[in-house]
Order: C-alpha cells, then sequence, then structure tokens
C-alpha cells in the first residue's frame, strides 16, 4: 500500500536536509540545485508506477545522502568563487577548503597566511612610522634577527629609518595583492578530491 | 606528499579511477544532444559502471557548466516538473575530442603493458 502523504514528507525531508547541508552556498545557486534533485526523484518516482515508501527509500539511497551530495557542491563551489575573487577573506576561504583536502592546498594556506601577514605588518610599521618614527622601524638585532614594528633591544639598528613609510605603505599592500594574485593563480591547480559516494 | 586527509579508508584505487573517467562521459555522452541529468546517468548505467553514486553527477555537471564547457537551460517538461537540459559549448566539444584523442592512445599504451599480466593469468 502506498502512502502518498508519508512519501511526500519524505522527499521533503531530504530535500530539507540537503537545502541545510549546502549551507555555505548562495541561495540561489541552493534553489538551483533543490530544484534539479528534486526532479530528479520526483521523475525517478513516475518511471516506477505506484511510489511505495521502500522504491523511494531505495531512489534517495540510489542518488546518495545530502552529507555525501552536498560536499561536492561546497568543495567546488567555494574554490571556484576564490578563483575569481580578490577578496583575501574570499581567497583564503578557498585555500582553507583546498588545505583540508590535500597536501599541497596546505602549504599553499600557510604561504597564504605568512604572505597577508607579512603585508600587514609592512603597511601597519609604514604607517606607524609617521606617528612614532623612534619606536617603530625595521630592525636588524645582533643576530641578524630581522623585525619589523617596535624594538625592545637595544643592540639592534633601524635599517630603513624613514624610508620605513614608502616601503610599508607601497610595499605591504603591493605583498598583500601579490599574494591573492599568487593564491588565486594556484587555485587554478586545485583538483578538489570528492568524497567518497559508492 | 602526505597523505590526503579527505581521502575515506574506504576510497580504494577502483574508485578513483572511475572518478577520474566522469568528465569523459559525461562530455561523451552529450556529444550528440541535449541531455538532463537523469538522461545522462541512464546513458551511464546503460555504457559503464562508473557511476557509484546517481547524485554525484550533478555537482559534476555543475563544475564543467562553470569551467564553460557546458551550458545549460531548464525547460518544462510534461512530466509535470521542469528539466535542466545540458549541451556542449564549442570548448566543450574541443575539450570531449582531446580527451577522447588522449583516451584512444593512452590505453594503446598501456594495454602494451598490462598484456603480458593478462597473459600469463590466462594459461
Amino acid at each position: 500500500m502506498s502512502h502518498p502523504e508519508k512519501v511526500q514528507q519524505k522527499i521533503d525531508a531530504y530535500l530539507m536536509q540537503l537545502r541545510r547541508s549546502l549551507g555555505e552556498l548562495p541561495p540561489d545557486e541552493v534553489s538551483e540545485i533543490l530544484k534539479e534533485i528534486r526532479g530528479h526523484i520526483l521523475e525517478r518516482a513516475e518511471a516506477s508506477g505506484e511510489l511505495t515508501e521502500e522504491r523511494l527509500v531505495a531512489i534517495l539511497k540510489a542518488l546518495g545522502s545530502p552529507d555525501q551530495i552536498a560536499p561536492l557542491y561546497q568543495a567546488d563551489a567555494l574554490v571556484a568563487r576564490a578563483r575569481s575573487s580578490l577578496s583575501p577573506r574570499v581567497v583564503m576561504r578557498g585555500i582553507h577548503r583546498w588545505s583540508s583536502l590535500s597536501a599541497w592546498g596546505f602549504v599553499l594556506f600557510v604561504l597564504g597566511v605568512a604572505g597577508y601577514a607579512t603585508g600587514a605588518a609592512l603597511a601597519l610599521g609604514g604607517l606607524l612610522k609617521i606617528f612614532a618614527p623612534s619606536q617603530i622601524g625595521a630592525w636588524v638585532g645582533p643576530h641578524a634577527v630581522f623585525d619589523i614594528g617596535v624594538n625592545n633591544d637595544p643592540a639592534a639598528r633601524d635599517v630603513l629609518g624613514w624610508w620605513l613609510v614608502p616601503v610599508g605603505l607601497v610595499g605591504g599592500p603591493a605583498l598583500i595583492m601579490a599574494t591573492t594574485r599568487v593564491l588565486r593563480w594556484t587555485l587554478r591547480f586545485a583538483r578538489i578530491r570528492r568524497p567518497t559516494t559508492a | 606528499m602526505a597523505p590526503n586527509v579527505g581521502s575515506t579508508p574506504s576510497e580504494n584505487w577502483e574508485t578513483q579511477i572511475r572518478k577520474g573517467w566522469l568528465d569523459l562521459v559525461i562530455l561523451a555522452s552529450l556529444w550528440k544532444e541535449k541531455l538532463y541529468g537523469l538522461d545522462i546517468i541512464r546513458r551511464l548505467e546503460a555504457h559503464s559502471d562508473l557511476l557509484l553514486s546517481e547524485g554525484t553527477i550533478y555537482p559534476i555537471l555543475g563544475r564543467l557548466k562553470r569551467d564553460g564547457l557546458i551550458e545549460s537551460e531548464w525547460v518544462e517538461s510534461d512530466a509535470g516538473h521542469p528539466r535542466k537540459y545540458y549541451w556542449l559549448t564549442p570548448s566543450g566539444r574541443r575539450r570531449a575530442a582531446a580527451m577522447a584523442r588522449y583516451t584512444k592512445t593512452f590505453f594503446a599504451r598501456i594495454d602494451s603493458l598490462i598484456e603480458p599480466i593478462l597473459a600469463k593469468e590466462e594459461r
């Protein structure tokens, strides 16, 4: 015996769970995905004649669980957005996603953090040098330690002096932009491994 | 290189090989005509055992579209719900042709390498 209401509930529950799992994607993308998957389920159901609960369970099983399908969309979509974005945040999110999937992604994630941090330190150093010229500098200590910022070591030398202002203010943002460009470029080669859906 | 964090223990070499071919067989299924998702799935079922889970196909179609290899359009059907049809773009046709040629040569070479294994097994 078929239970149309129960069957409908099951389909809705499946789609609802898929929607939840797709959470990170833009809403219009999510509704497009749900529309397509819904069509798939309905069409499989129609082809099976009378739709029983057991039959529906089999259809959904063949489709794969929402938890299996959703990451396949997400991994790809996040990286795809990062590839075409100029925002360090979006790019780093894509790289971060990649880093959870491959060792190359992880290496790039670390390089990305280093690039952005150095760029930000340069820019900040250049800016602060204007207001606190004696404390802020590009210091080289006696053990050849290089450090931009506030100096605590009396033996250290400020190697850039006032040059830190133009170097920091131009070099910092330039380094940040270069990091973005390089990370985006490497993302073109990101082969996102899809979790097993067997 | 360190092991991939994303792989699960159940992921064996066979799964990997199957996944690698999905792009090609999807593009190949669209070579002659426009198809919607379930059409493609039915075709793959009939001609290969590559598809492990039907839902896998839809994210791949999305990626191929983002890469500009295929295009899509919703079409109303008498089934009562719209279907999303896919077809190859010119660059998709070029990619499919290149992949097909590559595959042919690839297998011809591999064939001669694995032949001794199979010959020995048959004996």
